[in-house]
Formats: structure tokens, C-alpha cells, sequence
């Protein structure tokens, strides 16, 4: 009797410490241990349609007001308009894009070599994948490329920065060996792909088109390889009509991530056009598509005016006697609707591009035809984007060019200041020719308080947090391309 | 009673005195409490100078058979006064032992509720009675004991009523893990997680677990500080046990009443505010010049120096330039918390209970805030069968707090903009923060994000609701007098269900959306023991037990979120546009095995060994190399000197005590170890997203962290238990600490999770108590504690990184964690100096604007190393009075209220002596290399003021936290006895209770020196919470 109950005690001992089914307990029930490559695009692509919060304070706050097309008097939050300094905001593209787009494309390459998925699919990720890194080493400079967003990969938490000039070797090259391994047809990601659908022969439009973008911006630090890489862009052929444009269609809702980043900035702020922008689109039909006046929404040419940039609301009340915000032009509301799309790279843009190559002689062909076509494209783009209301009527395209005819003395000035006008709302595009370039002239401002010495920023800075988390790397990429500060210039601003 | 007692007794021996004696004589008895004549089970008897021993039974009653009718024989019993009675042939020895009211055979609960005699305690135990918390009421139990145990740092956040708290004990172990004690109220663990908390972007405190438990209620806690004391709970007690016995009925004679009422008034306590009041609204030395300027001025103070003339303000309404008042008065309202609980309880031989109901009723200082609860539980034990004894404990806790304040960044929190507004601009013109048509009535033209503070308050609603019940049952059977078994299970569910809206025509949102959420939280511990208490030889005993646990947590998280609103006036979820839902879901199980082994020497040396191994669920994943469970000792042992060796005749009792313990910690949550991918949302244009989850990199083979600690103490009495000293010091260290292991950004994850953190914490506590005067009339208790801990951080991973594990939204400074330093250090941008130590400023543009160093620098610690606490008690015939001092030294403070005052042109800094017109001097380098001293002018000061604003260099506003608070004040009076004698009553009690009334020393401008938003790891830093409270009311305690 009294054996039994010891032996009864013993097992309940026992049983009472088993593990048997620890293992599986540990596992995450909610979520898959695997998604279908095609979803990380979407997401990607998503991503890189930018969120609310960079696009907010790097594209808009910074970019946007630096470069004169959007003002404001506020000194709190749009910082940028008086250069002043706020490092959170500056390294908000770095702080969204590597935890989001890169992370996610780092992954989708392990998993097309695992999976073994064909060479067309991989060829569209790493041409997204030179999308999005190309937007970072021109805001940034040196950042790391290589050995970026491969934590889980190869365990490297602190990646080294690469130095700008080999980002934009392989950037380049990327974009070749890919659009070569690209066909026609539909790719493997279907209707999964937001940007094309699938489309290769798109995609291989794009890509040349961002290697003649990228051809230009080297064209003043390497001159000889600009005209290579141009020309191969241009052979390989790149967009030929609005269709082309390559953009991202963004949803209502339900959540944040399928909106636009401009429809949420503005469901909560505002902000008005630069006297830079209104004077500049004097007598151009496009005035009262990308403006109305804030109180009313009127869109009546008489009813538009900016102000400058670098004032607070003491300054401008003094300045013009105006200070109330409504009776300024701010973007017109068509172009920020929360389902207004994402423009990556335009047609227009592409044949200022070409009018520029055939300036510069790289190719054959007329620069005027080339101006011609870049200024009709930008004006018509805006229906295929926002729609009829957004409309220029070819009659207003043809006077408009019959006023202001391109003249080769000022040709680059010309096609710079329409580049310009045509990336309106591609800000980071904007900031990144007219750093190259230097037009249109414009006046900087010099706000008490501002830590460029009263010169246009030339970069953003790193995020602050490199310097506990990445100290050996970041202290060489200083070493390297200068103190981390926005006056520094990176490789290819030579201008 | 007992004269009679002991008068039969004799009789019974005379009529026995015929009686011839055999060799051997039975003598039997029952032995009672003297004080309520109930009889004690368990006492021990023992034949002097034998081996011969008995022990009473159920009802007190023992049967011994002694050889010599002259022998002495011996009754003891932990917590009574040993009796020695000399049989001189009686066959019937009662007995009543009385209680033992010295602290030398104090009873103590220690781990598992096993009852032990301080002497046997070979560790740092503190107890206290439930009359301290229970006495000054707060609305979190646990605030109360603020300041007066050594080693236990308790600090709330500044959310107001409905709050968490943080209690750390000896120092924070783990780097990034929980660092909060293990909660057991009546034997079993509870749910101590804290539903929400503030960060970097704002948000509410969701207030934690050990809130629902009712001070009333309490009987005793013991806080078990080292790993010797909590070895026995395993991993969770990591951080220390607090263990929370609740009132029972045992040793009520029929039916006891008992009814406590308090009633408490908060007020702002504005005393630390010392902006300046003189220089109203403006820029550059400007007025406003209309409604549209003010509202674009918005929060700066730097206009011209206030001269009541009629100046435009924000809504275009002129009024006079003058100062309006403090703004913290004019909103915050006064609070009231009311606290009644009304509690029968009773016994009879075989059983007792206790039964009690609660309310809690709260109106908090910030308009529309508020916290109900409620809460019944019942206590009752009996005897079910023969050795069978049961015991059951349930509480049921129904809570609901309204519009939790929100802290840290601006939307949506209305402690932002009241503590920012110009001295001439009044909040109550803010009221009620409606247009016409409904929406936010802003008040700064451009930043929609600084919310109208009455539409914060009034229109921001969140709301939850928790149903709570803890309740443990417990058998245990008797196999014989030295051997038991006993099984006890429990179990803490609670569901919280939660609405959080932010209303339509929010400037920043104005569509405006909610959440609701439903949380539910359910842990089950069971226990099995079989436990042996026995004497091997008269000096020998030996107490051990071996037992089995299981404890099992699951929890799920199932979440609405509606934004943009269609028709305005419905806050429902149905009447949105973009509508989406989550299901978070997590569970977790440790199975254990434990057994502790004492063995007591002649009642002068102790010796305990305790061993458990856990197996963890979280530490479990299929391919997992490493192991899965750990196993964790402790030793400890106590030697009574002052029984060993004759010693001074002063010393009464001297005992040193020495313990080297290691305990597992970490690895509390779940799915840790793997890669995890989602789908996401409701995809985009009919395409469905997915990506990674993880922002860490898991690693598979994490293990369990190890903390080990060796502690040293000695517990003295003197002059006839007049004064008690209490010494203690400890060292404990941590290794394989599971750390988030800070990652570049540019990796693509924020950290990885690895096993290398090492801590080390050391340091010392005293509490000395004495009684300095005691008569009849008149007595004085006064009793000091501190303690003194430095922790330190020797390793984090590979490349020693920092890691970072707090900021505020300003992201200039972090709480992070560097070898070499402290833990919790506060890192943050400094001023670059030149060599001399001197700052350099930029003077380019006229005015001298200070630079900001290239790298950050370390610019205090974020917990304060000495903490002290002085009590003294009172007691004058039916009069008492106590009063309790506190103080933290060491620390320091990253003040966001104080940054953003600068930046503003409120903070006393801006007003020079002599005023702005007269400029202020400044002295330091400047970029060349060369020093200059300048007066920087009334216009330009805004600008001198910009880099040390809100987004600024950190080091400006980094202070010493420094402070001597008088915390709590209770004067009293007990109705004397006679008044009660003719009626039903036993007792009434009242009393004048007061907390936080001011600060003796505090070194921080303008803040609350404890204020923080959150009880996370990140403590230093402070953004804008609720400003602190004086407290004052009424307690009444009536015992039928």
C-alpha cells in the first residue's frame, strides 16, 4: 500500500515536467513560415511609392522647398524652406526604406535563387532594387549597397557604406545585365506587378529610361561614361509615349499603406507654391492644374500667387502685407487625392533627357524636337494621370511653345527649367537634377538659424543613430565623402 | 481564565495523588492560544533532555508517555513563547501558549508561502504588514510602499490615477528583458502586463496587473529581494517576489464586521513651476499683430515685456497683455478618489472565511478622466476530512478607466499645450476646442499635431473595460505529523475590452477614426508537494519538500480599426471607410520540478538548499540545437550568534545570514526563435502583400539568461528589542543576457537577438528601526532605510555596441545600454567644447549659436543609485501620527518639458537677471578657436535659444533628479475602548491622510523629479506627462 502511493506520487512528480509539446507551442500559429515572392513585390512596389512619413519630411518638407517649388512660413515643421536643421526628418528616407523596400528585396533575391524562379522575375527585382537605391545615393552620397538589408542573410548587422561612384558603376550595370535578360510577354508576377502588370517589354523601357537618367547624372564627374551609358540606354530603347510613364496606382484605403503619400501629407497639412514655381509657370497652360488658391480652390490664373521662400509669417506679413495662408496657392487638390498615383519616372522626363544627350552631341537627332516633344509630354501627362480635369488642350500646348520656342544660346537652361516644371511633385528627382545642373538660378535664403550658411543643402544627413550602431563604418564613409552635415557634396555634385 | 485553569489542575493532581505510578506514565493535554483559547495544532512536545516527542493534533490535543513522573516537559511552537511544565505526576498538562510578540520568533512567509522563523531565514526578507498600504490609500496598491523598503525603487509614471508602476528591486538585471518582481497573492502568480504604454510617439499608459489588487484586503507582504529568497519560483523571479497574503478569518469569533472608507482630494501641485511671467506671446521681441499671427506665433514666449494693453490672440479675440495665470491651474480640476470596503469574516474550529466587496471610484485631475473599480472576494479554508484541509481564494475585480491621459509626443495630449502657452495667453480661452461645425478649434495655425487641450480631454475618448478574476484552490493532506502533501492550482484571467477613438474634426485627422480591441489574458499555475518537516535528532531537524509545477499563459489580442468616419456624429465602427482587423495571439508554458532541503542545528544554524529545473516552452523550436531547460540552485544559511556565544548584554538577538543563489530569467515570450512572414492587410488592388515580420533578427538558439548573486547580511536587536539594525550586501551578476543587439538601420532590421549581455549589479541596504521612546502614555517608532546599487554593464555583444532601449520623440537622446557604464545610461548630442571645456558657438551670423558635438555623449544615469527613506510613527495615548521622508540621489533626468520651455521663451532661463531688455551675456569659443564674451540682445535671444529648444542639444536639458520629498502624512485617532465597550464596535479608527505634500530638495526645474511616460526599461526621460499631485483626505476604519 504505502509502495503504491509512493510510485502514484513519483509519476505525478514526473508527469508534471514533461515538454513533449514545447515545440510546436513556439511557433507563431497567426502567421506562414513562407509567402509567395509575387506578394513581397506588390509590397515593394507599394513601399516604394513612398509612405507619408518620409515622403512628408524628406520629399516635401526638404526637397520640395529647397528647390523653390513649394513654400511655407512655418518654422516648426517645414523646416526645409529656411535650412534649418532637424536630423530625424533629414534621415527619414534611410529610416523607412531599408526596414521596408530593401529588407523586402534583399529577400525576394534569396528566395528567386532558392526557388529557382525564372530570369525574367529576378531581372524586375533588381531593376526595382537599383530604383530604390538610386533615390538614396543621391540624397545620401556614400550608403551601404552591398551588404545592405542582410541581416538575416549574412549576419551583418553593421554594413559597410559604399562609396557612391561604385554604387553608380553597379547601379548601371545592373540595369544592363537585367534589361538584357528581360523578353516580351508577361512576366512570372502576373498581375501581382502594380507598376507594369507584368509587362516585360515595360519593364525594359524603364530600365533603359532610369540608365539614361542615371547616364545624365554622372555627366559632369565622368563625362566619358555618361555618354557610354546614354547611349546604351538609348539603343536599348526607352520610353516612347505617356503610356510608358512608370507609376504606381494607390487605393483609398483601408489602411495607410495603400494610400498615396501626398493624400494623407495633406488630409492633415498644407503648404503653398513658391513665387519661384508661380513665376516660372507664368503663361504656361499648367499653371491652374498644379495650383488653385487655398481658400476656394479657385484656379483662375489672377486668383494664383506664391511667395517666397525663407520667410516666416512676421517677415511675409511685412514683406507683401498678406499672411494669411488661404489667399496663397497651394497644389492643386487633383494632384492629392489618397488615390492620386505615384510617379517614379516620366516620359517627359525622358525626352528632356535625350534633348540634353543630343545638346551634349552623344546622339544624333534635333535638340529642338526633342525640347518639343518633353514640353508636350509634361503637359499632357497630367490627364493620363489625374484625369480629365486635368486636361491641357493641344491648342494651349502648341501657343505656348510658339511663345516660348526653345533657343539654343540658353539650351541647357531651357531644358533644365523644364525638367524642373515637368518633375513637380517628384521632388527627389527635382533636387537631384538642379543640384547637377544649377538651373533654374535660384536665390538661396538665409534665415537666422540656418546651418548651410544661407546655401542650398547639397545632401541630407545620415541617421543619428549610425553613430552608436555602425560607428567604424559611418566614421569612414565620413572620412571618405566629408563631414556628415548638409553642405557636404557627394560624388557627383561637381557643379 | 488560566488561574482557574490552573486551580483545576491542581485539584485534579490531589484526587490523583492515590494514583500508583507504572514505569512508563501517559500524560496528555491540550494545548490553546492563550489569547483566544483556540487550540493549536502542530505544537510540539517534547520530553527535556530526550528524544521522546509528540505533537498535537486538529484539535490541540497530545498524548505523550514519559518514564520519569518528575520530568520537565517542553512545548513549542513557531510564533509563541516555549513552555516548560514539570509533569510532578499529573496525566493531564493543558497548556496555554502565548504569543510571541518579539521579534526574535517572528514568522515570516517566504517562498511558496512556507511559513519559516526569522531565524531560519538565511536571506534579505522584509515584510510589512497590510495596514501600510492600506492606510494612505493610492489607487495603485503597490505606491504606497514607496520609500519604505531598502532595495525596492518603485517609480509610477506621470499618467495621473489610473497608472503602472514600476517596481525594481536590487537593481535591473536584465538589459532589455522585464525587470519587474514576480507578483503571487495568495499563492499563485498574476498577470502583471502593462496593457499599453507610452513611446516615442505618444500614446496611453494601459495600466498594469498588480493595480486590480484592493489594499483593504491585504494582510501582509514579503518582499523576497535575492535569488536565494526566490530561488524556489524559478525564472520569473528573476527580478525579485512580492508576495501578497490577503486577510483571512481565522481567529474571528463570530461574526466580525469590518468597514474602511477613504476619501482623497488631488490637486496640481504647481510649487515646481518657475517660468518666467513676465514676457507675454511673440517673436523677436514682437507682439502679435492679429488673431492670424497669434495663431501663427503660436507657443513663443518671446515677445516684449508684458504691459497690459490689448493684444490679439489665437481665435482673434484682443485681451489684455498681461499674465493670465498658471495654466495648469486653470485645467487641471481637483480630484477626488473615494475608496470603501465593507468585509465579514468569521471561524469556527474546523473553518473560516472572509468575505469582502470594493469600490473605487476616481475622478482624475485631467478633465473627463476617470477609474472605477470594483471588487469581491472571498477567503475560506476548512477542514474537509480527516488530516484534510482545504483552502480557496477568489477575487473577482471589475475595472473600468475612462480617457487615460494621453503623454509623451503632442496629438492628441493635452498636458502639451498647457504646459506651453505664453504667460499671457489663458487655456480656459481654449474652451471647449469646438468651431461651429464641430471640429477641433486649432490653436496654432501650423502645426496640427499640438491638440487643443479641452478637445483633447473632452473628445479624445479611450475606454477600457476589464472583468478579472483570480482565484486559487489548495488541498492538503496530513499523512502523519512530520510528512504532507499539498496541491494547489490557480488561475489569473482577465479580458479587457477597449475603444480608443479619435473624433471627427481632429485637426491632424479629420475624419477622425477607432480601435476597439479585445484582449484576453489567462494564466494557470498548478503545484504539487509533498513535503516533510521532522526532527532527526533533539538538536537535528530537518524541513524539505520536493514539488512539480506547471504554469501555462495564452493570451490573443483581436482588433478592429475604423478610420475616416463617414456620418460625423456616429464614433462607431460600422460608420467607416477604410476598416481592417488583427488577431495577435501568443502562449507560453514552463514546467518545473524543485525541491529545497533545511537542516537547522540546535535552533542556531540553519541551512537550506533549494534546486529547480525549468523546461521552457519559449526556448523550444523544432532543429533547436541548445538546450531547452536549465537548472538553477541556491544555498543559504543563517547562524544565530547571539545563541551561540554569550555577547554583550545589550545585544539581544544577533544573527548573520549568507546566500550564493542562481536563478534562469528571460525568455518570456513567445515565437522569438524564428523567421516569420505575414500577409498584410487586405492586400492592394486585388493583390495580396506579404513580407517579413521580424524587425529582429530571432535566433534559434537562444537559452535562458543566468543571474547569480551571493549576499551577505546581519539582523541585530539591542537594548530589549529596541533597536533593530538590518544590513545587507549583495553582488549578482548576469550573463547570457537575451539582448536586442542594436543593428544599423542600414541592415534592414533594427537589432538582433543574441545571448550576451552581461550585468552586474552590487550594492548595499540597511534598515534601522528604533523605539526610542516607549511609556505608557507615549511612544515613538522611527525607523531609516536605503540603499545604495550600482549597476553596471560589462558586456553587450561581440563588438561591445550600444543598445538602445528608450527615447522620446526628439531622438536626440536615448536611454542606452554601453559597456563600462551604468545601466540605463542617458546618451544623447552635447555642446562641443574646445579643450578648456568651454562651448563653441557659431557667431557667423551675428548671434552666437551654440555647436552640437560631432558624436554623442554620455550625459547621466537614468536611475538613481541612493534611495532613502525615512519613517517616524507616533503614538499618544488614542492619538497617532506618522509622516514617511523620502529621497533618490545619483540620478539623472532628460526633461522634454523643459527643452520645449526654452525653445518657447517660457523657461526661467530666457528672463536673465535683469531682464531681456538688458540682454544676456554670453561667454565661450568660437569657431576660430578664440574666446569672446557678448551680450546677445532681447531680439536675438530666440535665436540663442533655438539649438537648446525642444528638437535641440540634448546636454541642455539633462538634470540631476536629485530630491527629498515629504511623502506621506497620516494623523489619527482610535476611539478609546471604553466608549465602544457598550456597543457592537470593537474599534474605530480615523484619520487625516496626506501624500506628496512638497518637496524638501529637488534639483530639477520645473518638473516632477519622477515623472517618466513609461515603466520600460527606458527610465531618465520625460515628455510631457500629467504634472504631479498633492494629495489629501479622510480614512475611517470601523471593526465590528
Amino acid at each position: 500500500m504505502r509502495k503504491s502511493i509512493y510510485m502514484v506520487l513519483l509519476l505525478a512528480l514526473i508527469l508534471g515536467a514533461c515538454d513533449s509539446d514545447f515545440e510546436e507551442m513556439n511557433v507563431d500559429p497567426t502567421k506562414p513560415e513562407q509567402v509567395d515572392i509575387a506578394n513581397k513585390l506588390t509590397i515593394t512596389q507599394l513601399y516604394t511609392s513612398g509612405s507619408r512619413y518620409e515622403v512628408w519630411r524628406n520629399m516635401l518638407i526638404y526637397n520640395a522647398t529647397m528647390v523653390q517649388h513649394l513654400a511655407s512660413t512655418d518654422t516648426d515643421l517645414w523646416v526645409g524652406d529656411k535650412y534649418l536643421r532637424n536630423d530625424g526628418y533629414a534621415s527619414s528616407q534611410i529610416d523607412r526604406d531599408y526596414a521596408n523596400a530593401v529588407k523586402t528585396i534583399e529577400d525576394m533575391l534569396l528566395q528567386v535563387e532558392q526557388e529557382g524562379q525564372p530570369a525574367e522575375m529576378e531581372a524586375i527585382v533588381r531593376i526595382l532594387r537599383v530604383f530604390v537605391f538610386h533615390r538614396l545615393t543621391d540624397l545620401y552620397g556614400d550608403i551601404p549597397y552591398s551588404e545592405a538589408g542582410q541581416a538575416i542573410i549574412s549576419n551583418n548587422l553593421a554594413p559597410k557604406y559604399d562609396k557612391q561612384e561604385d554604387i553608380y558603376a553597379d547601379m548601371l550595370n545592373e540595369l544592363e545585365v537585367s534589361a538584357a535578360a528581360l523578353g516580351s510577354g508577361m512576366s512570372g508576377f502576373g498581375s501581382a506587378d502594380i507598376m507594369f502588370n507584368g509587362d516585360q517589354t515595360k519593364w525594359k523601357k524603364f530600365a533603359n529610361s532610369l540608365m539614361l537618367r542615371l547616364a545624365l547624372r554622372i555627366s559632369n564627374v565622368d563625362p566619358a561614361g555618361a555618354e557610354q551609358w546614354a547611349v546604351k540606354a538609348i539603343n536599348g530603347g526607352v520610353m516612347t509615349s505617356n503610356e510608358d510613364i512608370a507609376l504606381i496606382n494607390m487605393q483609398t484605403g483601408p489602411v495607410e499603406l495603400n494610400q498615396s503619400a501626398f493624400g494623407q501629407v495633406f488630409l492633415v497639412d498644407d503648404v503653398s507654391l513658391s513665387t519661384t514655381l508661380v513665376d516660372a509657370l507664368s503663361g504656361d497652360p499648367r499653371l491652374p492644374i498644379l495650383g488653385a488658391r487655398a481658400s476656394d480652390e479657385s484656379s483662375a490664373i489672377a486668383d494664383l500667387q506664391g511667395f517666397p521662400n525663407g520667410l516666416d509669417a512676421t517677415m511675409l506679413a511685412n514683406s507683401t502685407g498678406e499672411e494669411d495662408m488661404l489667399n496663397y496657392a497651394h497644389p492643386n487638390r487633383m494632384l492629392v487625392g489618397l488615390d492620386a498615383p505615384t510617379v517614379l519616372q516620366t516620359y517627359a522626363e525622358v525626352e528632356l533627357l535625350l534633348a540634353e544627350a543630343a545638346l551634349k552631341g552623344w546622339v544624333s537627332g534635333s535638340v529642338e524636337q526633342h525640347y518639343n516633344a518633353g514640353v508636350t509630354a509634361a503637359m499632357k501627362m497630367y490627364e493620363t494621370l489625374y484625369g480629365s480635369a486635368a486636361a491641357v488642350a493641344d491648342a494651349d500646348v502648341a501657343t505656348f511653345l510658339a511663345n516660348n520656342p526653345y533657343n539654343a544660346a540658353n539650351g541647357m537652361e531651357q531644358i533644365s527649367t523644364q525638367h524642373w516644371l515637368a518633375t513637380f511633385f517628384n521632388e527627389y528627382e527635382t533636387y537631384s537634377n538642379w543640384r547637377r545642373t544649377g538651373y533654374p538660378v535660384l536665390t538661396p535664403v538665409n534665415y537666422p538659424g540656418n546651418v548651410t550658411n544661407g546655401t542650398i543643402p547639397r545632401r541630407m544627413t545620415y541617421s543619428t543613430s549610425e553613430q552608436s550602431n555602425n560607428v567604424a563604418n559611418y566614421n569612414d564613409a565620413i572620412a571618405s565623402q566629408g563631414a556628415d552635415v548638409m553642405t557636404t557634396r557627394i560624388w557627383w555634385d561637381v557643379n | 481564565m488560566i488561574q482557574k485553569l490552573k486551580k483545576l489542575l491542581l485539584l485534579i493532581c490531589v484526587f490523583s495523588a492515590h494514583t500508583i505510578y507504572a514505569q512508563t506514565t501517559t500524560v496528555s493535554g491540550t494545548i490553546t492560544d492563550s489569547s483566544n483559547s483556540m487550540p493549536l495544532p502542530g505544537v510540539n512536545v517534547v520530553e527535556k533532555g530526550t528524544m521522546n516527542g509528540a505533537i498535537t493534533d486538529f484539535d490541540g490535543n497530545y498524548t505523550i508517555q514519559i518514564s520519569d513522573k518528575n520530568a520537565v516537559l517542553q512545548f513549542s511552537f513557531i510564533g509563541y513563547l516555549d513552555n516548560e511544565t514539570t509533569v510532578s505526576g499529573q496525566t493531564v498538562i493543558n497548556v496555554a501558549l502565548e504569543e510571541s510578540s518579539e521579534a526574535l520568533d517572528e514568522i515570516v512567509i517566504t517562498a511558496l508561502g512556507i511559513k519559516k522563523s526569522t531565524k531560519a531565514v538565511g536571506y534579505s526578507l522584509t515584510q510589512v504588514k497590510g495596514e501600510e498600504i492600506s492606510n494612505v490609500k493610492t489607487t495603485n496598491a503597490i505606491n504606497s510602499l514607496q520609500g519604505k523598503i531598502a532595495g525596492v525603487n518603485i517609480t509610477t509614471n506621470a499618467t495621473g490615477a489610473a497608472g503602472s508602476s514600476r517596481v525594481v528591486i536590487r537593481g535591473a538585471s536584465s538589459l532589455s528583458g522585464n525587470n519587474q518582481p514576480l507578483y503571487v497573492v495568495d499563492g499563485i502568480p498574476i498577470g502583471n502586463n502593462n496593457n499599453g504604454a507610452a513611446g516615442e510617439w505618444g500614446g496611453n499608459d494601459g495600466g498594469d496587473g498588480i493595480s486590480s489588487i484592493n489594499p483593504d484586503e491585504v494582510a501582509s507582504i514579503s518582499v523576497l529581494k535575492g535569488g536565494a529568497a526566490s530561488a524556489l519560483y524559478g525564472s520569473r523571479a528573476s527580478g525579485g517576489v512580492i508576495l501578497i497574503t490577503t486577510k483571512t478569518g481565522k481567529n474571528q469569533k463570530g461574526l466580525g464586521v469590518e468597514f474602511s472608507s477613504s476619501v482623497t482630494f488631488d490637486k496640481v501641485n504647481t510649487s515646481l513651476n518657475e517660468y518666467q511671467t513676465e514676457y507675454g506671446q511673440g517673436k523677436f521681441g514682437l507682439k502679435p499683430v492679429s488673431g492670424a499671427d497669434a495663431a501663427a506665433i503660436g507657443l513663443n514666449a518671446w515677445g516684449p515685456r508684458l504691459d497690459g494693453t490689448s493684444v490679439p490672440q489665437w481665435d482673434g479675440v484682443s485681451r489684455p497683455y498681461s499674465y493670465a495665470g498658471n495654466n495648469q491651474e486653470n485645467f487641471y480640476n481637483t480630484g477626488i478618489t473615494k475608496i470603501n470596503t465593507i468585509a465579514l469574516s468569521s471561524s469556527t474550529d474546523t473553518s473560516s472565511f472572509r468575505f469582502a466587496v470594493s469600490n473605487l471610484d476616481n475622478d482624475d485631475i485631467t478633465p473627463n478622466a476617470s477609474l472605477g473599480r470594483k471588487t469581491i472576494s472571498l477567503n475560506a479554508g476548512t477542514v474537509v476530512a480527516d488530516k484534510l484541509t482545504a483552502n480557496v481564494n477568489v477575487k473577482y475585480i471589475i475595472e473600468e478607466a475612462n480617457n487615460r491621459p494621453r503623454l509623451s509626443d503632442a496629438p492628441g495630449n493635452a498636458n502639451y499645450m498647457t504646459q506651453l502657452l505664453s504667460p499671457n495667453v489663458s487655456v480656459s480661452s481654449m474652451n471647449p476646442g469646438m468651431n461651429e461645425d464641430g471640429s477641433e478649434q486649432q490653436v496654432l495655425s501650423g502645426n496640427p499635431y499640438i491638440t487643443n487641450p479641452y478637445w483633447a480631454a473632452n473628445k479624445f475618448k479611450n475606454k477600457d473595460k476589464k472583468n478579472r478574476i483570480i482565484a486559487s484552490g489548495s488541498l492538503r493532506y496530513d499523512v502523519n505529523d512530520w510528512l504532507y502533501v499539498s496541491a494547489r492550482a490557480g488561475l489569473d484571467h482577465y479580458n479587457i475590452r477597449r475603444t480608443s477613438l479619435t473624433p471627427y474634426g481632429t485637426a491632424f485627422s479629420a475624419l477622425g477614426g477607432i480601435t476597439e480591441n479585445n484582449i484576453s489574458y489567462t494564466q494557470i499555475d498548478a503545484d504539487l508537494i509533498i513535503g516533510a518537516d521532522k526532527d532527526i535528532t533533539d538538536k537535528i531537524s530537518v524541513n524539505a519538500l520536493v514539488g512539480t509545477n506547471t504554469n501555462h499563459v495564452q493570451n490573443e489580442d483581436i482588433g478592429l480599426s475604423g478610420q475616416q468616419f463617414i456620418v460625423p456624429t456616429l464614433a462607431d465602427f460600422g460608420n467607416t471607410t477604410n476598416q481592417s482587423g488583427s488577431r495577435g495571439f501568443g502562449e507560453r508554458e514552463i514546467s518545473s520540478i524543485y525541491g529545497s532541503f533545511e537542516v537547522s542545528y540546535d535552533d542556531y544554524l540553519y541551512l537550506t538548499y533549494t534546486g529547480r529545473n525549468d523546461w521552457f516552452s519559449t526556448l523550444s523550436f523544432p532543429g533547436k540545437e541548445t538546450p531547452n531547460d536549465d537548472f538553477y540552485t541556491s544555498l543559504s544559511g543563517s547562524l544565530i550568534v547571539s545563541e551561540l556565544i554569550e555577547l554583550p548584554e545589550a545585544i539581544n538577538f544577533f544573527k548573520l545570514r549568507a546566500g550564493y543563489s542562481n536563478v534562469a530569467g528571460g525568455a518570456q515570450d513567445p515565437y522569438q526563435l524564428g523567421l516569420t512572414y505575414q500577409i498584410v492587410g487586405q492586400g492592394h488592388l486585388g493583390q495580396p502583400l506579404g513580407n517579413i515580420t521580424n524587425t529582429s533578427v530571432p535566433n534559434q538558439n537562444l537559452v535562458a539568461f543566468n543571474k547569480s548573486e551571493v549576499e551577505i547580511g546581519l539582523d541585530a536587536r539591542l537594548f530589549d528589542n529596541r533597536l533593530a539594525l538590518d544590513l545587507a550586501y549583495y553582488k549578482n551578476e548576469t550573463t547570457n543576457d537575451i539582448v536586442p543587439v542594436a543593428a544599423s538601420v542600414f541592415s534592414g532590421y533594427s537589432s538582433a537577438i543574441a545571448n550576451i549581455g552581461v550585468v552586474e549589479n552590487k550594492g548595499f541596504e540597511f534598515l534601522i528601526s528604533a523605539k526610542p521612546i516607549v511609556t505608557d502614555d507615549f511612544s515613538w517608532n522611527t525607523s531609516f532605510n536605503g540603499s545604495y546599487n550600482t549597476g553596471t554593464v560589462i558586456s553587450t555583444n561581440e563588438s561591445d555596441g550600444d543598445i538602445s532601449v528608450g527615447q522620446p520623440r526628439s531622438l536626440n537622446i536615448a536611454v542606452t545600454q554601453i559597456v563600462g557604464e551604468d545601466y540605463g545610461t542617458l546618451f544623447g548630442t552635447a555642446y562641443a567644447r574646445d579643450d578648456s571645456g568651454a562651448i563653441i558657438y557659431d557667431r557667423s551670423s551675428g548671434v552666437p549659436i551654440a555647436q552640437q558635438a560631432a558624436s554623442r555623449k554620455i550625459l547621466g544615469t537614468g536611475v538613481a543609485p541612493l534611495t532613502l527613506g525615512f519613517s517616524n510613527s507616533f503614538k499618544y495615548k488614542d492619538f497617532n501620527m506618522s509622516f514617511l521622508i523620502d529621497g533618490k540621489f545619483g540620478g539623472q533626468v532628460f526633461s522634454g518639458t523643459n527643452a520645449a520651455a526654452r525653445g518657447a521663451g517660457l523657461h526661467q532661463d530666457t528672463n536673465p537677471n535683469g531682464g531681456r531688455e538688458n540682454g544676456l551675456v554670453v561667454s565661450g569659443t568660437d569657431t576660430s578657436g578664440s574666446s569672446f564674451t557678448t551680450t546677445v540682445s532681447q531680439a536675438d535671444m530666440e535665436t540663442y535659444f533655438a539649438p537648446v529648444g525642444i528638437y535641440g542639444i540634448a546636454e541642455a536639458s539633462v538634470y540631476d533628479s536629485d530630491y527629498i520629498k515629504f511623502r506621506q502624512l497620516s494623523i489619527g485617532y482610535s476611539l478609546p475602548s471604553k466608549y465602544l465597550d457598550k456597543t457592537a464596535l470593537s474599534s474605530v479608527n480615523i484619520s487625516f491622510i496626506a501624500t506628496n505634500l512638497f518637496y524638501l530638495m529637488t534639483t530639477a526645474p520645473n518638473i516632477d523629479p519622477e515623472a517618466g511616460f513609461n515603466v520600460g526599461n527606458g527610465q531618465g526621460l520625460e515628455w510631457f506627462g500629467v504634472p504631479p499631485t498633492r494629495n489629501y483626505g479622510f480614512n475611517l476604519n470601523i471593526k465590528f
